[in-house]
């Protein structure tokens, strides 16, 4: 039992700590010109700073960038297609102490709430590291407006379908 | 005007002015608006993207394109032969090459017709958004080497095949198998098959050059691959048109 509750202590401390994956760290935060409040069609951008924080070099390393859809009962990884022209950064070789920046744009394409996530992992190392969340909530916008699609839609084949009125006569 | 110039203007007149020629246009406008109703009148559809709508614009204008050109390139031979006109016009005083540049330039001028049609259609759906102009210059750049290589194809098997029917239908088949990128989303053909396909498809070159450029916002003259793929199949079915033209008589 006096051994119980010191491990139950280190346990609960040691819970609480951030997740430590290595002597990785990625910082992750929105550009300061993104728009507050977000909506389809918005180009975003996130920065990361990658630094290694151990004593050797790390070799082979990647970061990709991530997005998760949280809504409500639709829960669930975000394919980055249309979304990101920048997926992944790829760096020989990091050296101690040294850090690489990236710029991740992002064109938001669907409306809802989302985390983004930089996360890293190197060529030996046995853990992946992950940035914290970046949130946001996109907006719904009607891209296709009817008062400019109807008239085109409408009219061209009825002027067209007039010249046959037109000829015949 | 020499005599190519006179058989695609004569080509053009029927496939413009016609009545028959005034059909398809509707018939093409009809699809086109079909499309922007879709989108207007469909709650999940009005939410799409800008840029994810003109791509799938530009992708059925030039599906249509080539759907007009493989109909239009079966008829200019094997229609030719089975109106009993084609033996005047060997006889003409044109050579066969000739007579390939001559039926394919109506064929362009129609393209050109269905390319001015669709700018309404793009600036009704997409004016608001991204990359409209380069939507247009991809699709003028990109489209045309793929609508006019089947029309090329067409003319070939039109002058290969006995039969209209037949050729129609082999040029069909390979239309609807080209174009099926248009309907199979890019995550779908990452296979090694997949990507085969794509490497060597002329419709996934220009799909995947729309994509990039459109959706991705990357320049034009960074798509040379996708181009590249584009005119070879330009250039091979030029000279598969232009050899069976010639073997018409042999």
């Amino acid at each position: 039992m006096k051994l119980a509750i010191p491990l139950l202590c280190a346990a609960l401390a040691l819970g609480s700590m951030p997740a430590i994956a290595g002597p990785l760290t990625i910082d992750l935060n929105p550009s300061a010109a993104n728009p507050v409040s977000p909506q389809m069609g918005d180009q975003l951008m996130f920065h990361s700073t990658i630094r290694n924080t151990g004593n050797q070099p790390i070799e082979g390393l990647i970061a990709w960038i991530s997005l998760l859809e949280v809504d409500q009962g639709h829960e669930q990884p975000v394919d980055l297609e249309d979304w990101s022209a920048q997926k992944a950064v790829r760096v020989r070789s990091l050296a101690p102490g040294a850090s690489v920046e990236t710029d991740w744009p992002m064109r938001l394409i669907q409306s809802g709430d989302y985390r983004v996530v930089v996360s890293a992992a190197s060529r030996e190392g046995a853990e992946l590291t992950p940035s914290h969340f970046a949130d946001l909530t996109v907006r719904s916008k009607p891209v296709v407006e009817s008062r400019r699609v109807l008239p085109v839609a409408l009219g061209i084949p009825a002027l067209i379908g007039a010249t046959f009125l037109f000829r015949r006569r | 005007m020499n005599a190519a110039s006179l058989i695609a203007r004569k080509e053009a007149g029927e496939l413009v002015v016609s009545r028959r020629g005034r059909a398809w246009l509707l018939t093409l406008t009809a699809v086109l608006s079909g499309f922007c109703l879709l989108l207007v009148g469909d709650t999940e559809l009005s939410l799409l993207d800008n840029a994810q709508v003109i791509y799938d614009m530009v992708g059925i204008v030039t599906g249509l394109g080539a759907l007009l050109a493989v109909i239009v390139g079966i008829d200019a031979i094997a229609g030719e032969r089975e109106r009993s006109s084609l033996v005047p016009l060997l006889l003409a005083p044109i050579s066969r090459g000739g007579i390939v540049a001559g039926k394919l330039g109506g064929q362009a001028i129609a393209w050109l017709l269905m390319l001015l049609l669709s700018l309404f259609y793009l600036w009704a759906v997409g004016s608001t958004g991204q990359n409209l102009f380069e939507s247009v210059v991809a699709l003028a750049v990109l489209g045309t080497p793929v609508v006019l290589g089947f029309g090329f194809l067409a003319i070939g098997l039109g002058a290969r095949m006995g039969s209209a029917r037949v050729g129609l239908s082999v040029a069909l088949i390979a239309l609807i198998l080209s174009a099926s990128p248009l309907l199979l989303d890019p995550s779908l053909r990452q296979s090694a098959i997949g990507r085969a396909f794509d490497a060597v498809n002329p419709i996934s070159g220009a799909l995947n050059a729309y994509d990039a450029v459109i959706i991705d916002s990357q320049g034009l003259l960074a798509q040379t691959g996708h181009g590249l793929v584009d005119l070879v199949w330009l250039a091979l079915t030029l000279w598969f048109a232009t050899a069976s033209v010639r073997a018409i008589s042999r």
